[in-house]
């Protein structure tokens, strides 16, 4: 409990604001959460905890809302109380510094992404130490160790992370390799999969469309599934997560501010026009130039980059930056020099306009919006021998119903979004499909808005943290497919997860033991009051 | 008054009307919908980063601000850009438009052959077992929910017989380029059966039973018995001479229909995966791309003014007593 906290109750007690039982109640609280439409299980779950919350004497409200409207007050306002909200787990979370930001003191302010308002000058100080940590090892040490600070002040509770379940036609197609938190639409798709038969179209229904196909304006993760298919990038990331250099030759590290990267000889764009050294300098400088505020993450720690030779190239950092490798080489696309140059704004360009010329190892045939897009083979990639698939087709659906009997019809082979709970069991018991689980490492969490009274207090969110049902929700909200949340760095990502971080065990006579060590008490109502002055 | 008078006054009514329609729209989405930058932080942008799209977007100015270039642009034809696509809307617009007009106009035409012919079995039939049977069935198409026929329609026809197409326009991979060469194939007429079939059914109804009870009233004119006195069969009296007479509430009411077309049967469209325009609306609302949001509601809205100017129009032609009615003389 702050002492604040205690002193200001006393202060407005003794001028006589207020009974003395009525101004030391706990408010009642609002839990803001999704629409049973848009997720049944996050809503469902807002209800739970009310019902276990009720027993410690709390009031709480659950107001389902809208979705952009959740995110809208919840981010941008932060006008909330209690929210349940989600991160989802793209491949570029992997790295720990974007969860981790999350708690940061810096990202406190309206629209920022710590809405809760946590700070800690400790886990700042830590944050900024990782993340200028080259050694993996060491850097690992703090991200353990701020996962174990926040986790003990639970200034959120991690409520679950949730598999991603998908499906795909069996009798034609195999080898799919899941990947955390992308399931089996990831980057390695052109590379695993195998025809089984004469079929070798792979087509994927999908109810996500990009919002375009512009590199330097789409904004939506269903825009970069799509391009980073027909855009190469120096690095990728392995489906085991490690940083494989891929258009480069080799990246490595010549001292902490400078990263050397040797292109890979021998590379073409779709066009026939070979990719060079220029060409990346400029894919780097070009975002830069362009300010484009999707990538910016990225690109932020880079000074500058200087060309060496013919195929060496040096990134210059402003300062030492540990997930430069990892994300920002892994992320931003190789575009050609010579269909960009000339383009003074990228994100005026019309969509007709847009140039949709890379050098990954498919290349762009068409996109109709909320119909049709299709991406062909790209004969002379250098690893062309090991795509075993002509083509893929995407057929872009309404809604989840109309994926599902695409599947079932056999009009697509595969999904590139997650079923939904209803249609699980039913796609198990076809015989040509095959369902595919794949644990996640984006969290859903209920965060507590620390700037109100109550809420700002460790033992009163410990206790809160005993009374949510966790193993309900995962084992019967999400029946089976998922797993209880601790951390948020989730346990599939397993380098940086922490599994010794403190677990809030289901228990409700230890929540009220802990509200009863820190000097809450119940009124004659059954409602919970504040601590009495000393 | 004259003719010409009764057309103006029609025509300054209308632009009055779209005028009141286009500010109703602009502060319902903005003060109903939550702030389209609000999608971006959960893409990991920060607030400087949200700032510079804001400003990009004019999202910035004040509010009053932003509804003048609203109406000046509006003017200017210039419907603006999608924040979801960031691009013009109005190519996007029109795409969308022209699929859902193939989809709707052959349904309702259908529905608006079959059923006043239906309407005059019916009321010819009066009093059988044909007519209650008629009449229920109306009742029941009509009150069937479209996206349960349409469900219903997917899992006989595509999922369990596999005969019909249950889902887009075509086929993929197709290679068409243009518009024209993607409506004139087979292959589209094939994708249009059951979307086309769940929305006339649904329309059907209607113009079966308003024909049917205009013909009753028909029937008992004195003209009517004439032509029965005259020994003229049956069959000719109710096409030829009663159906012509009966036929004036149903045009008003296809032309009504047809102006509420435009925005699309939506759930038809989710349901069929459609690529129309009524999905894109429901898509710009939930996103909060105003620009798109308000181009297809302006549209929709225009055009049901616009059709229901035609049928006053029509109106005033076939019968000149609505010309004068109304103004006291």
């Amino acid at each position: 409990m702050s002492t604040k906290l205690v002193v200001l109750i006393c202060l407005l007690m003794f001028f006589g604001l207020g009974s003395a039982v009525s101004a030391t109640q706990v408010p009642e609280f609002t839990i803001i959460t999704t629409t049973e439409g848009y997720d049944p299980i996050r809503y469902e779950a807002a209800f739970l905890i009310q019902e276990d919350w009720a027993k410690l004497g709390i009031k709480v409200n659950v107001q389902p809302t809208e979705f952009s409207t959740l995110i809208e007050t919840f981010y941008n306002q932060q006008d909330f109380e209690l929210a349940i909200v989600g991160w989802s787990g793209r491949v570029d979370r992997l790295d720990p510094q974007h969860f981790l930001g999350t708690f940061h003191s810096g990202q406190a302010d309206l629209r920022g992404n710590n809405p809760g308002g946590y700070s800690n000058p400790e886990y700042d100080r830590l944050f900024d130490l990782q993340g200028k940590e080259f050694d993996a090892n060491k850097r690992r040490e703090y991200v353990m160790e701020m996962q174990a600070i926040a986790m003990e002040e639970q200034p959120l509770s991690v409520l679950f992370y949730r598999d991603e379940v998908v499906a795909y036609n069996k009798d034609v197609f195999d080898g799919f390799v899941p990947m955390a938190g992308e399931a089996i639409y990831n980057e390695w798709l052109p590379f695993t999969v195998e025809p089984l038969g004469d079929e070798r179209v792979l087509t994927i229904g999908t109810t996500q469309e990009p919002d375009n196909i512009n590199p330097l304006d789409s904004t939506t993760v269903w825009g970069w599934k799509f391009m980073r298919l027909y855009y190469d990038k120096l690095v990728r990331l392995s489906p085991e997560i490690e940083p494989l250099p891929w258009a480069a030759e080799s990246v490595s590290a010549v001292d902490d501010v400078t990263i050397e990267v040797v292109l890979r000889e021998g590379m073409t764009f779709h066009d026939g026009m070979p990719v060079t050294v220029e060409d990346v300098k400029f894919s780097y400088d070009y975002v830069v130039e362009q300010d484009f505020a999707y990538f910016r993450p990225f690109y932020q720690p880079l000074d500058r980059v200087d060309i060496i030779d013919d195929t060496t190239l040096h990134f210059v950092l402003k300062e030492p930056t540990a997930f430069f490798i990892t994300v920002t080489l892994s992320q931003i696309p190789i575009i050609p020099k010579h269909l960009w140059e000339n383009i003074k704004q990228a994100n005026q360009l019309g969509p007709q306009d847009v140039p949709t010329v890379g050098s990954g190892p498919m290349k762009f045939d068409r996109f109709d919006r909320g119909e049709y897009k299709r991406l062909l083979k790209y004969e002379d990639y250098f690893k062309a021998d090991e795509i075993a698939i002509d083509a893929i087709d995407y057929i872009i659906y309404a809604d989840s119903e109309g994926v599902y009997t695409g599947l079932i019809t056999k009009e697509i082979d595969m999904t590139a979004w997650r079923l939904e709970p209803a249609q699980i069991t039913l796609a198990e018991n076809e015989d040509h499909l095959q369902v595919v689980s794949v644990p996640d490492f984006g969290y859903y969490h209920m965060t507590y808005n620390l700037r109100l009274p109550a809420l700002d207090d460790v033992a009163f969110r410990r206790a809160l943290a005993h009374a949510i049902p966790h193993e309900t929700l995962a084992n019967v909200l999400l029946d089976g497919r998922g797993e209880r949340g601790t951390s948020i760095i989730a346990p599939v990502n397993a380098f940086w997860h922490n599994p010794d971080v403190p677990i809030f065990e289901y228990d409700l006579s230890k929540a009220k033991q802990v509200l009863e060590e820190a000097g809450y008490w119940l009124d004659g109502e059954g409602r919970l009051n504040f601590p009495k002055c000393q | 008054m004259g003719k010409g008078e009764f057309i103006l006054k029609r025509i300054v009514q209308l632009l009055l009307t779209y005028w009141v329609i286009l500010t109703v729209l602009f502060f319902l989405f903005r003060l109903g919908l939550p702030d389209p930058t609000a999608a971006l932080v959960v893409e990991g942008l920060s607030a400087e980063e949200q700032a510079m799209v804001q400003a990009r977007f004019g999202l910035d100015q004040p509010l009053w601000v932003q509804y003048f270039i609203y109406l000046r642009n509006f003017l200017q034809g210039d419907f603006g850009v999608s924040f979801h696509y960031k691009a013009a809307v109005f190519p996007i617009l029109m795409e969308k438009f022209l699929n859902t007009i193939v989809l709707m106009l052959p349904a309702i035409l259908i529905s608006y052959t079959i059923g006043p012919v239906l309407g005059v079995i019916l009321s010819w039939k009066r009093g059988t077992r044909i007519e209650f049977s008629g009449i229920v069935s109306g009742l029941f198409l009509r009150s069937a929910p479209v996206f349960w026929t349409g469900m219903i329609f997917i899992m006989v026809f595509g999922i369990w017989w596999g005969v019909l197409p249950t889902s887009g326009m075509r086929t993929v991979p197709y290679d068409a380029d243009n518009f024209l060469t993607k409506i004139f194939t087979l292959d589209y007429l094939w994708h249009l059966i059951l979307p086309a079939l769940t929305i006339a059914l649904y329309y059907l109804g209607l113009p079966m039973l308003i024909m049917r009870n205009t013909m009753l009233e028909v029937m008992g004119e004195d003209y009517i018995e004439l032509c029965q006195a005259k020994g003229l069969s049956p069959r000719t009296i109710m096409f030829k001479h009663a159906a012509r007479n009966a036929l004036l509430p149903v045009v008003t009411q296809a032309a009504i229909t047809v102006g509420m077309a435009v925005g699309g049967q939506v759930v038809v469209e989710v349901v069929y995966s459609w690529p129309g325009l009524g999905r894109e609306m429901i898509q710009a609302v939930r996103t909060s791309d105003y620009p798109m949001a308000q181009a297809s509601f302006m549209l929709m809205a225009g055009m049901v003014l616009l059709m229901n100017f035609l049928a006053d129009m029509v109106y005033g032609y076939l019968d000149p007593r609505v010309v004068t009615k109304g103004e006291g003389r």
